[in-house]
């Protein structure tokens, strides 16, 4: 039922039509724009803080980790120091509580030596040396007894200083070593002696192992010229010379990023360790502060790819409800004023009506008067002679006021033209040719070719003629004046289908941009200059084919030219055909 | 013949000529005015017996027309002319003091029994 | 759906109320003319010297029949009047035969052209009702039209209104042939009409070549 009372609907004017032509597009793309433009209000400061998050966690975590470095490392070299100490300690303790004499025993010092070996770890030997660089006495595995240091460096130097750390050294049996010496005054004897001690290096390595190292990570001991003391994992065996240029020292624990070693970024940590030659060194190349962040980063992406999941779905949902209702009011404006529209237009035919009915008092009342004045005179007087010329004039006023209620009426009819329809049966192709004679002179003064492509037994259209009419000439109109002098116009017609009738009006004028394409059938535009054309012709023409059941389509190509296809129902009554 | 005096008031000449031919071919004494300024004028000039008076003039509203002429002699009996659909403007008329109403186009019969009506009525007042 | 049911409904209102016009305007038109005939032919009796003391008689006919038509005329334009005014507004409480009279005087023509005559056949004490008037002419005009078009020529159709406990009926019964008709068809099917009554407040029941009977319920003042 609802179909049929739509497709009645069709046959009947509809003002807002125009408007649902517009409309269409709109809420889709209005959808769009909302989607898009939420994500990205809410998916932007996400990524940001996320990134920064994800990149300030990280240096956080990497600094944190060369806070462990440094601090191992400082731990490490005040570990060495303390053991230096010790041991300094110790020798000086054993030099001050023994004499000359008794250091310089063999057996003495042999026994020192065993007792001494038992507290001290790592200790290999000891020895006494005089004065002029000979050692007096030894205790240890090695036959050093009666040797001479007097050209070594380190004799000259604990000369002038008193306690003296050795660099490691490769010893007898190829083991490497360091010593320890302290200088002892003998007054006694009017000069000085030396209490030295060898260290096995095993106990240098033990503290740089302790640093906590991973896979790629190294830490030894260097000496100032570069020399490892202890063995590296990666840079070579003790006593080998460290590759990297070693770095101008300063006190305390430096770390320092150095971009390019063995084929990568290290952290290179170093401090020097006080009161002796040596550098302690970590190289780490591991990054177990990057590892951290892969699982951050993991965690992240997923709660992020979550968020961003959960955020689009939710603006997706909410764009819809907010279109839906926008839509709906839309709508619902739409319907209120066609309502208003459409109630108003009754109460304001009502008014129109009304009014007439009003004013035809007066000249009705004109007529009544005169014509019973008449009738007064003839019954008054038999003779009409005498009252010949009144009576010629009253006549005369009934017939003024008749035209008077004429024109009062016929604006009724005006108007209520406006909402019927005629039904006549016509013949559409005698109809485009008299539309067509009206446009004889302005044809042939343009020089305007036209030709007729007619099909022979289009079936007989029952419509309205004159609102027909209206539309060809609208249109042939127009694409007389979209073609140039000499332009081409053809005008043909086809049967569509049963119900169907079409004439399509071709030109080879300036065509029709595909976006204006679209707004041509809208009141009021009109790409004619100011003042040439109101914009409303299409308009109407359009209005006027829904009316009738029927309708309009347009192609076109910009400088190629524009086809109009006018499609005219064959019976526009035929929508509600057995319709009871 | 005294107390007959009717003064027609109504735009439509044609109509007020008409219809005063006829009512004087009925022996009243009628003078027309086209407007309410014109009748008030006519009124000054010599008081009439009873008025007919169409609502629709212009210059002066029917309405206020009908209570300046009651203002001025209130033994006036007025008879206002109106058209379709103007029941409102009589309700109010008659509230103001006209007497009567008659509707367009006139039935001379039906207004010549509501003017003797009129004219019986101020004559028993007098 | 229900905007586009009111819109379309209004249009269709409009459509018929645009038809009322016009057989009223072709009426008065009608008339007219015959006023200004016989104006047209006093006056040429007078010119030509044949209205003598003897045909007087003959003018006073012709007066006569302006006269009339001029009383018919405002007798339409009285039911203009009215028919006018109820759409005002929407909603109020009304004297159903009047408005029956109206819309029967309004389409007599239409009515004529087919030589079926339409009887009024009006309860007199019916009470008031509450209910769009304009609109429920329009529904008993769409009964009317359906019957006028279907109908043999020389029929009749008569429009009964009556009373019962809680409602006020009308009938519209056609009485003589029915045949399918063709011409104006923009008829609207039973289920419309039907839809409308429901809105109206009322009930309808209808058949196809029988009578057509509208129920309005009586308003509780």
């Amino acid at each position: 039922m609802d179909r049929r009372f739509n497709d009645l609907l069709k046959v009947l004017f509809h003002p807002h039509d125009y408007f649902k032509i517009l409309s269409r597009d709109r809420y889709k793309s209005l959808k769009i724009r909302i989607v898009l433009l939420d994500a990205m209000i809410s998916l932007v400061p996400l990524i940001i803080v996320v990134t920064i998050s994800y990149f300030w966690f990280q240096s956080i975590l990497k600094e944190d980790f060369r806070n462990q470095v440094k601090w191992q490392i400082e731990n490490t070299e005040q570990s060495i120091e303390y053991f230096i100490d010790e041991k300094v300690s110790a020798l000086r303790f054993l030099a001050s509580s023994y004499s000359y004499e008794q250091l310089s025993d063999q057996k003495m010092l042999t026994d020192i030596f065993s007792k001494f070996e038992k507290e001290f770890t790592g200790l290999v030997d000891l020895g006494l040396i005089d004065s002029n660089g000979i050692q007096q006495a030894y205790a240890g595995p090695y036959p050093l007894t009666g040797k001479d240091y007097s050209n070594q460096e380190w004799f000259n130097e604990i000369v002038v200083r008193n306690v003296y750390v050795s660099d490691v050294f490769m010893g007898y049996r190829r083991l490497p070593h360091f010593a320890i010496a302290v200088k002892k005054q003998c007054p006694e004897k009017g000069t000085f002696c030396i209490l030295r001690a060898t260290i096995d290096m095993k106990i240098l390595k033990r503290f740089a192992s302790a640093i906590n190292l991973r896979e790629n990570d190294d830490a030894f001991i260097l000496n100032h010229e570069g020399i490892l003391q202890t063995p590296s994992r990666f840079y070579g065996d003790v006593l080998n010379k460290f590759k990297l240029p070693v770095l101008p020292t300063q006190r305390g624990v430096s770390v320092v990023d150095v971009k390019e070693l063995d084929g990568g970024p290290a952290i290179f940590g170093y401090v020097p360790i006080r009161k002796s030659p040596w550098i302690l060194v970590a190289v780490i190349k591991s990054n177990p502060y990057l590892r951290i962040p892969k699982i951050f980063r993991n965690e992240l992406l997923l709660i992020s790819i979550l968020s961003i999941v959960i955020s689009v779905v939710m603006t997706f949902l909410m764009a819809q409800t907010v279109v839906n209702r926008i839509k709906k009011a839309d709508q619902e404006i739409e319907d209120a004023m066609a309502k208003t529209e459409q109630t108003s237009k009754l109460a304001s035919i009502g008014r129109l009506a009304a009014g007439v009915a009003h004013e035809i008092n007066n000249p009705l009342a004109i007529i009544n008067e005169k014509a019973g004045l008449m009738k007064d005179i003839l019954e008054v007087s038999d003779s009409l002679e005498q009252n010949k010329e009144k009576f010629l004039s009253l006549i005369n006023g009934i017939a003024e006021s008749v035209n008077r209620c004429r024109t009062i009426t016929h604006r009724l009819l005006g108007f209520s033209r406006q909402m019927e329809i005629s039904h006549e049966t016509v013949d559409i192709n005698d109809t485009v040719k008299e539309v067509i004679s009206f446009l004889d002179k302005e044809i042939l003064y343009r020089n305007i070719r036209l030709e007729l492509n007619l099909q022979n037994n289009l079936p007989k259209v029952t419509t309205d003629k004159g609102q027909v009419q209206q539309v060809f000439l609208n249109i042939i109109n127009n694409a007389i004046d979209a073609v140039k002098e000499e332009g081409y116009i053809t005008v043909s017609s086809h049967i569509k289908d049963n119900h169907f009738v079409r004439v399509a009006i071709k030109d080879n004028g300036v065509g029709i941009p595909k976006e204006n394409l679209k707004h041509i059938f809208e009141p009021f535009y009109s790409t004619k200059e100011k003042g040439k054309g109101t914009g409303l012709g299409l308009s109407i023409s359009y209005g006027i084919m829904q009316k009738l059941g029927g309708t309009i389509l347009v192609e076109s190509e910009v400088n190629k030219g524009t086809t109009f296809i006018i499609e005219v129902p064959v019976n526009t009554m035929e929508v509600s055909k057995g319709g009871l | 013949m005294p107390h007959m005096r009717l003064l027609l008031v109504d735009d439509e000449v044609e109509f007020t000529l008409a219809l005063a031919e006829r009512l004087q071919l009925r022996k009243y004494d009628v003078r027309t005015a086209g407007s309410a300024l014109e009748a008030l004028a006519l009124i000054k000039e010599q008081l009439p017996d009873v008025i007919i008076l169409d609502l629709k003039i212009p210059g002066m509203d029917g309405i206020e027309t009908l209570k300046t002429i009651k203002k001025i002699d209130p033994e006036i009996e007025v008879i206002m002319l109106t058209g379709h659909g103007d029941v409102k403007s009589v309700e109010e008329g008659i509230k103001s003091g006209a007497f009567e109403y008659i509707m367009k186009p006139v039935d001379i019969e039906e207004l010549i029994v509501k003017i003797n009506k009129a004219l019986a009525k101020k004559n028993k007042e007098q | 759906m229900e905007h586009k049911f009111e819109e379309g409904l209004r249009l269709l209102q409009l459509h018929f109320i645009g038809k009322i016009l016009a057989g009223f305007t072709h009426e008065i038109k009608n008339y007219l003319a015959i006023i200004k005939e016989s104006a047209g032919l006093m006056e040429d009796l007078i010119k030509l010297g044949k209205a003598s003391e003897s045909d007087s008689g003959q003018n006073l006919e012709i007066i006569h029949s302006i006269e009339e038509q001029i009383e018919k005329a405002n007798t339409l334009f009285r039911y203009l009047n009215r028919f006018a005014h109820r759409m005002d507004i929407q909603f109020a409480t009304f004297n159903v035969n009047e408005s029956l009279e109206e819309l029967a005087a309004l389409v007599t023509r239409f009515a004529n052209q087919k030589k079926i005559s339409i009887e009024k056949d009006f309860h007199e004490a019916i009470p008031p009702v509450y209910s769009n008037p304009s609109l429920l002419q329009f529904v008993v005009y769409s009964a009317l039209e359906e019957k006028i078009r279907n109908l043999d020529k020389n029929s009749k159709i008569a429009i009964q209104t009556g009373v019962d406990e809680n409602s006020v009926r009308i009938r519209i019964v056609p009485e003589g042939n029915f045949v399918q008709g063709e011409g104006d068809t923009t008829s609207i099917s039973y289920k419309i009409l039907e839809k409308i009554v429901m809105q109206l407040g009322g009930n309808i029941l209808q058949e196809s070549g029988r009578e057509t009977l509208i129920m309005l319920p009586l308003t509780n003042s």
